[in-house]
């Protein structure tokens, strides 16, 4: 026995060899139609810049589709999945060996090449992929969780590949059995299955099985190749070029501006409307239901499913879409009628309720494996609603009323917007001799200023930037809303013309470095403003307290050091400072610096925070009693037994404030901006003449 | 058919408290950092005019308004709205004519539209202002139109021959039939919310035409409203100062306490008499 001969014959008894290469033919044809569909139907979508920037995507490339980086996130789907995607992977390269072995000059299956990849590795990854099927199976037909969607061709995809992978191992078995393969112990799984059949089956019965059996292997597997691009297994090619030409801004910087000059629609309502990369995303999806696990509108029963949104408009690309994108050339100039197929359907998942119910958490776009954008699809729906139809909630109204006539959204508050400064002196832009000399602009927000509750987070913040000596200034009458509200409930033209009247405003006074303790405006001048041709830096108040922490402007060790109490402290991940901007750590940083306080985290946390129901608008609409985000995240923070929730964000602190009243029962647990937790464990300044509260 | 509605801008009542401030001298509200709004109940009557619109069929509805220059906007906004005309006849200088004064402008600028475009059927009017609030404008103006008025309509809907009226009164609401022309002031119920436009209708609204005149193209002497037709004079204005002086009843019991309060209450009332 010499190892370095090793091998095993290709096509062991099988006749009319010939046969294979004459069925791989409308095999791979109709394989390479069913994808021309797919492409020719992309390709019909509106221009997206989505093939630059090659390095960045290259590594998202090799960390999230090659890598799996997202889908391992999910424990036992991320283990069965993984199990059944490197199988497959090893399976595919065993079979080119083959092929290369048989059909080329190059005969390479010998050797310890046979003996360790061709023999044992293949074995061990085929099993992977029968032990990742039955793991997958018992999934769908045991546990169900909601999430999945129970379709027909998800159960013969589950079906077709344990089937291939056994029929497999039952070929090579019968082989070994029948051959006496002197080198059947480096095929384990197929030594397995020789051994159990040879005492019950005769050399001649297994001989005939094996020509049955491998043809029915073949043929299953012919058929599966050629069904992949007219179902969802054909993610296998468009995950991961969805994943390549994903967006790299960030969620935050999703949302793109309207020319209203030139717009013919203003958001979306048509399947033409959409970008390739939309249409992309729609054949992207694998029907997992993560994004619809972690919505905070569908956790708590409202009829906003990320997921479905994405499979009602596949349905509707697939059943209607090729005569919409063909002849309307995608942009309504051919086949008008055909172009103008909308999308915006009372029946379908896409309706109007549920897209208004979207608090734009991004949590659906972080938990989808294969980053597809629901939220830009959710706010263009939006902004058809509300541009096109004037169609939206009463309290989105009332908010956009305000915005319009007051710059503000809180329609019926009673505080103007520096009562919030009263015996703090502070500097205000306009009445400054030379407003240069503030080196930092507070932008207070209209959440901060003009809502009770928040106002001590503004003031905290102030003091502790007068104590640490920083050199600022506030807009004072003269700031107004980010705009934030209004571009996320759809009113993108309200937004641009907030947008552009703060970016004017700013660059009267040269402002070059912002600070806020809003995290909607941060995203907005952050991600948002250079849209407008407003760049500046942009920080959240918690990241540059942190600064000043860390360069020891700030001293922690004031007399308030152990301010903490020994209180349980949990931190509130604001969206639009965690998920959209990647800020997880200086909100933490601070509140360890809180003497004598602990720290515990909430499970939903970091990036897979729960949103506190007050973004997207939602901040302004009156959720029925029973289907109340901030109520959901309240019991969350409250089950943690911390006596203080930390919250960076003022809508955060009035949707967490309500929430915690109505779940804390008998317990005393206060919401606290981490601002105001640093003042009280910074202590009295001299400065302010103002004790720590 | 056409419809008019009168606008009146107003300083935006829901400024907060803190920044609402009187000038003594000037007698009337500073504007501060206040911004100028449509008064709603001309919003009300903007959205029951478009209501009509839309069940009557052609409906031609005409927007005006006696204001200064920034009154502009809120007839760019009524346009937005769907408004098919506007026309501001402008008002110099920051003064506050009364309802009088108001009343002859508006007539004369309406019979000057009229003369262009054909007769009125319906003038609506908001029921009163937000910041004066004197309700008198639509019954003046009826007077100098020599036309027919109701007050307190919520809604105008086609009727047999004429045009339906519903109005608000003490013990329940009335629909009356009334043969155009003529004037109604309008109040807010819950059908006539006044509409966000569409953003196309927004952009529209600044590409639409805006008639303007002035009080001598009207051949009204400018002098004369500003001076002449005040039915009163106003002698003071401020904002009243809510004063609280509060006591607590002492004691040690509850008896003790509840004793000292009634002792209180009947030294208070004497006091007063």
């Amino acid at each position: 026995m010499d190892p370095t001969q090793a091998t095993r014959e290709v096509f062991w008894n099988i006749q009319y060899t010939w046969l294979v290469y004459v069925l791989m033919v409308p095999t791979l044809a109709v394989f390479g139609w069913g994808f021309w569909l797919k492409i020719r139907r992309w390709r019909a979508g509106q221009p997206a810049v989505r093939f630059d920037r090659l390095g960045e995507r290259f590594q998202l490339f090799l960390r999230n589709a090659v890598g799996q980086g997202r889908t391992i996130k999910s424990r036992y789907a991320g283990l069965f999945h993984s199990l059944v995607y490197t199988g497959f992977i090893v399976l595919f390269l065993a079979t080119t060996v083959v092929a290369i072995h048989h059909d080329t000059p190059l005969h390479i299956m010998k050797g310890h090449f046979y003996l360790i990849f061709q023999s044992l590795i293949v074995d061990i990854f085929g099993l992977f992929v029968l032990v990742g099927a039955a793991l997958a199976a018992v999934r769908r037909w045991v546990s169900k969780p909601a999430k999945l969607v129970y379709t027909d061709e998800a159960s013969w995809i589950l079906v077709s590949i344990f089937v291939m992978a056994l029929t497999g191992f039952i070929v090579e078995g019968w082989r070994i059995a029948v051959t006496d393969d002197v080198w059947a112990a480096w095929s384990p799984v197929g030594n397995l299955f020789a051994r159990a059949s040879d005492p019950l089956m005769s050399d001649a019965a297994m001989q005939t099985g094996h020509v049955v059996i491998w043809w029915f292997h073949l043929l299953v597997a012919f058929g599966f190749i050629a069904w992949v691009p007219f179902s969802k297994m054909s993610h296998v090619f468009t995950a991961p070029l969805n994943i390549f030409t994903a967006n790299l801004d960030g969620y935050g910087g999703s949302l793109k501006a309207i020319d209203f000059e030139t717009a013919e629609r203003f958001g979306i309502n048509h399947l033409g409307d959409f970008t390739w990369k939309d249409l992309l995303d729609f054949d992207a999806c694998t029907e997992c239901g993560r994004c619809t696990d972690v919505c905070p509108a569908n956790t708590v029963g409202k009829s906003l499913s990320p997921r479905d949104i994405i499979l009602d408009l596949q349905a509707l690309m697939h059943e209607r879409g090729d005569s919409v994108l063909a002849n309307g050339n995608g942009n309504g100039s051919g086949n008008g009628d055909a172009a103008l197929l909308p999308i915006i359907d009372q029946k379908t998942a896409v309706s109007p309720e549920a897209l208004f119910s979207c608090t734009t958490c991004a949590a659906c776009m972080e938990a989808c494996p294969v980053h597809i954008e629901q939220l830009p699809k959710i706010v263009d729906a939006r902004r058809y609603l509300v541009m096109e139809e004037a169609e939206f909630p009463e309290g989105m109204m009332d908010m956009m009323n305000s915005l319009e006539s007051r710059q503000h959204p809180f329609a019926g508050t009673q505080f103007s917007r520096v009562d919030w400064t009263e015996g703090l002196d502070i500097d205000v832009m306009a009445d400054m001799d030379d407003p240069a000399e503030a080196e930092v602009l507070m932008w207070v927000g209209c959440g901060g200023a003009l809502v009770e509750r928040n106002r001590n987070t503004v003031r905290a913040t102030a003091k502790l930037l007068k104590k640490a000596g920083v050199k600022f200034a506030i807009l004072g009458r003269e700031e107004s809303c980010s705009g934030d509200p209004a571009r996320r409930v759809g009113n993108e033209f309200l937004f641009e013309m907030l947008a552009k009247g703060n970016v004017e405003t700013l660059d009267r006074y040269g402002v070059r470095k912002v600070v806020t303790s809003c995290p909607h405006c941060f995203n907005s001048f952050r991600n948002e403003y250079p849209q407008f041709g407003g760049s500046y830096e942009v920080y959240h108040h918690t990241q540059f307290l942190d600064q000043l922490v860390g360069s020891g402007k700030l001293p922690a060790n004031g007399p308030g050091a152990q301010a903490g109490n020994g209180e349980t402290i949990t931190f509130h991940d604001p969206c639009y400072l965690g998920r959209h901007n990647g800020e997880y750590d200086a909100p933490r940083n601070l509140l360890a610096q809180v003497g004598g306080a602990r720290q515990v985290e909430m499970h939903r946390s970091r990036n897979t925070s729960f949103c506190c129901g007050g973004g997207g608008g939602m901040a302004f609409v009156d959720e029925p009693p029973d289907q109340r985000v901030n109520q959901e995240r309240a019991q969350e923070a409250v089950d943690t037994g911390a006596d203080v929730v930390a919250v960076g964000c003022p809508f955060c602190a009035t949707m967490l404030d309500d929430g915690v009243n109505a779940r804390r029962g008998e317990r005393d647990v206060k919401v606290k901006d981490v601002a105001e937790l640093l003042w009280d464990a910074v202590g009295e300044t001299e400065e302010t003449g103002e004790a720590a509260s | 058919m056409r419809v008019l509605v009168c606008l009146k801008q107003i300083l935006d009542p829901d400024v907060p408290a803190r920044d609402f401030e009187i000038d003594p001298a000037a007698k009337a509200a500073k504007r501060g950092g206040a911004n100028l709004v449509t008064n709603i109940f001309c919003e009300n009557a903007i959205e029951t005019a478009l209501q009509f619109r839309e069940a009557a069929g052609d409906v031609k509805v005409t927007a005006l308004c006696y204001g200064e220059s920034s009154a502009e906007d809120c007839l760019r906004k009524a346009m937005a709205m769907t408004v098919d005309e506007a026309c501001l006849v402008e008002r110099e200088g920051n003064t506050n004519p009364d309802a009088a004064a108001v009343g002859q402008v508006l007539a004369a600028a309406i019979s000057r539209l009229e003369q262009d475009g054909g007769p009125f059927d319906a003038v609506l009017v908001g029921r009163e202002s937000g910041d004066w609030g004197t309700g008198q404008t639509g019954g003046v103006l009826a007077e100098e139109l020599g036309r027919p008025a109701l007050g307190f309509v919520e809604s105008l809907s086609p009727g047999n021959g004429g045009i339906t009226l519903r109005r608000q009164t003490d013990v329940g609401i009335e629909v009356a039939e009334a043969e155009p022309p003529f004037v109604v002031t309008i109040t807010n119920n819950e059908d006539n919310v006044p509409r966000i436009p569409k953003t196309r209708d927004v952009m529209m609204s600044y590409r639409k035409p805006l008639q303007k005149v002035s009080l001598a193209d009207l051949g009204l002497d400018g002098d004369e409203i500003r001076n002449g037709f005040s039915s009163f004079e106003v002698e003071e204005i401020f904002v009243p100062t809510d004063e609280v002086d509060c006591e607590l009843a002492e004691g040690d019991t509850l008896d003790e306490r509840v004793d000292q309060l009634a002792r209180k209450i009947h030294e208070v009332v004497a006091s007063i008499g």
